[in-house]
């Protein structure tokens, strides 16, 4: 490895984009996962296979129906998230109300049964062959004598208006700031009345179409299989004890800066250490900041 | 009667019941104080009456008409409204953003909700110089009289309590006490689960104790007074 290749800015500058790409996944997944856990208190263990809904939904709007991109992504946000309602409506409420205090425990199993299932239905309707869409975008800009493809700038900036457009209704919308209310103190937004089951329906929904945005953009890098979802998924759970749990802005830090860092560690070592590296990392964090990196004096969110 | 609790049997594990038959009611108008040791389950009367808990037994009537089986988040739009034991402030939203969340049962009602909010600002000018801070950064009275705000925004008829006063500096206990009495003038019928013996009294119509889940006393404020040393012998 000839490390002065690090001082070269045109290397670096491809490092980091192509980093922030990766990351900008990363950030999308953790969101998801974060929201849902943050709000109800569930950790999915069914979130990659959303991410896979999202990119076989991709695959069929684009690659047999042959429309454009966005609205392949605008189709993936939309069913996955109707796939989120109908999951919270139809077992995690069915679960809170039936299991009593226990119900986080009892949910843990219910996502990993969901997953599953999910899992094999893909299989029985698809088999296990991939399905991958070759190029969303064509073309690449010059970064000196490198080049980086336009289709990884695109993802880059569709992922950065998820972000965006989330930001917003949290901030804005009578919604998005009930759902921030709830996360807080629950009952006290129901003494307010508020009601905290259909926010908590919303919230699984909203971070189902995250993770169902993340499958569709990066059809092209991750193929619809039954088992694309088990990368993103093992990420999520990094970028989200990195981020600290149910921090969302936590998770949008954290995913960037896995992202770049493996980037680098591809760079230098090899594809493939970039897993050692994270699963360090995490271990790392466990240990000395269990709250999370990005938690003021190390409180649980 | 306003606030009817008949033979309430209620608990938070199938196998645990914490209250045992609780009699309980609230005259209209009045201030009816619920005082008893620690564990006593005052707190989970006010969470039974609001829908938290379910009753196994017994019933809950507000003004006549049942509320077993009502959700908490059904409750203000009936007219109870609730402060919870503890701050409840929803710590990093702005004070501002606090009041919205006050006014939510308003709806999309713009004109209602700003008015309210005004109104609040007007009684709690503090509120109003801090509007833009985050309400966790609030001084512990400050935190209270935004809690209080957030409570009355809506004009509720009925006001479920719980230790509103608990963990104040002295000098502010007074003047909850003072807001809580002014609440009366504005036809809120107020019920309140206490620590604060003498000063719950002095602002009581009507006195209950509860103790292990079950009536110990009940009485108007000079009957309890007259007898306060026997009552709370043991527990004070
Ligand atoms: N969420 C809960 N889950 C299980 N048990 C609870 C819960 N909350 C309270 N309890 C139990 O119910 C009993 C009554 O509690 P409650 O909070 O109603 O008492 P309280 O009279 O309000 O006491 P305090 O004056 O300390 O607030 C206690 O034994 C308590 O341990
Ligand atoms: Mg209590």
């Amino acid at each position: 490895m000839d490390w002065s290749m690090l001082a070269d800015p045109n290397i670096l500058t491809v490092l980091v984009l192509q980093g922030l790409v990766r990351g900008a996944m990363y950030a999308l997944m953790g969101i998801g996962l974060s929201l849902i856990f943050g709000i109800l208190g569930v950790v999915n263990f069914a979130h990659g296979e959303l991410f896979m809904l999202g990119s076989y939904v991709m695959y069929l709007v684009v690659g047999i129906f042959g429309m454009p991109f966005y609205l392949g992504i605008v189709a993936a946000a939309g069913v996955v998230f109707v796939c989120g309602v109908a999951i919270e409506r139809g077992l995690v409420e069915q679960l809170r109300r039936r299991a009593g205090r226990d119900w986080i425990s009892d949910s843990f199993v219910l996502t990993i049964g969901l997953a599953v299932v999910l899992q094999n239905l893909a299989h029985l309707a698809f088999g296990s062959r991939q399905y991958g869409v070759a190029e969303l975008v064509a073309g690449s800009v010059p970064v000196g004598e490198l080049e980086i493809s336009l289709e990884r700038l695109a993802i880059f900036g569709l992922a950065c208006l998820a972000v965006l457009l989330l930001w917003a209704f949290m901030k804005f919308a009578r919604t998005g700031r009930a759902i921030r209310a709830a996360a807080q103190n629950a009952e006290a937004a129901e003494t307010l009345g508020i009601d905290v089951r259909n926010l908590f329906t919303v919230t699984f929904g909203l971070g189902a179409a995250f993770a169902g945005v993340a499958g569709a953009l990066l059809i092209s890098i991750y193929p619809a299989s039954p088992t694309v979802g088990a990368e993103p998924l093992l990420k999520s759970f990094a970028v989200v004890v990195l981020g600290g749990l149910g921090n969302v802005s936590g998770a949008i830090a954290a995913g960037l800066l896995l992202g770049v860092l493996e980037a680098f560690t591809i760079f230098i070592a090899a594809d493939g250490w970039q897993n050692v590296l994270t699963a360090y990392l995490v271990i790392l964090v466990l240990l000395v900041r269990p709250a999370g990196l990005f938690v003021l004096g190390g409180k649980r969110a | 009667m306003f606030l009817e609790v008949n033979d309430v049997v209620a608990g938070y594990t199938k196998e645990v019941s914490i209250l045992n038959g609780v009699q309980f009611a609230a005259e209209e108008g009045k201030v009816t104080v619920i005082l008893g040791p620690n564990g006593a389950g005052k707190s989970t009367l006010l969470r039974t009456v609001y829908g938290y808990l379910k009753p196994r037994r017994g019933e809950v009537r507000f003004r006549g008409e049942l509320l077993n089986g009502r959700r908490p988040s059904e409750m203000l739009r009936h007219g109870i409204a609730y402060l919870l034991q503890g701050h409840s402030v929803f710590p990093s939203m702005s004070v501002e953003e606090n009041l919205e969340l006050g006014a939510w049962i308003f709806g999309k009602d713009r004109q209602a909700r700003a008015r309210a909010i005004e109104d609040a600002y007007d009684h709690f000018p503090r509120l109003r110089e801090k509007r833009r801070g985050a309400a966790g950064l609030l001084s512990g009275g400050e935190q209270r009289a935004l809690e209080i705000a957030r409570l009355v925004m809506t004009s509720p008829k009925l006001l479920l309590l719980d230790e509103p006063s608990v963990g104040l500096m002295p000098k502010l206990v007074d003047s909850v006490y003072e807001e809580i009495a002014r609440l009366k003038d504005r036809k809120m019928t107020v019920v309140m689960v206490d620590q604060n013996v003498k000063k719950a009294v002095a602002i009581a119509d009507q006195v209950y104790v509860l103790k292990l889940g079950a009536n110990s006393y009940d009485g108007p404020q000079a009957d309890f007074l007259l007898r306060m040393d026997e009552i709370v012998k043991g527990w004070l």
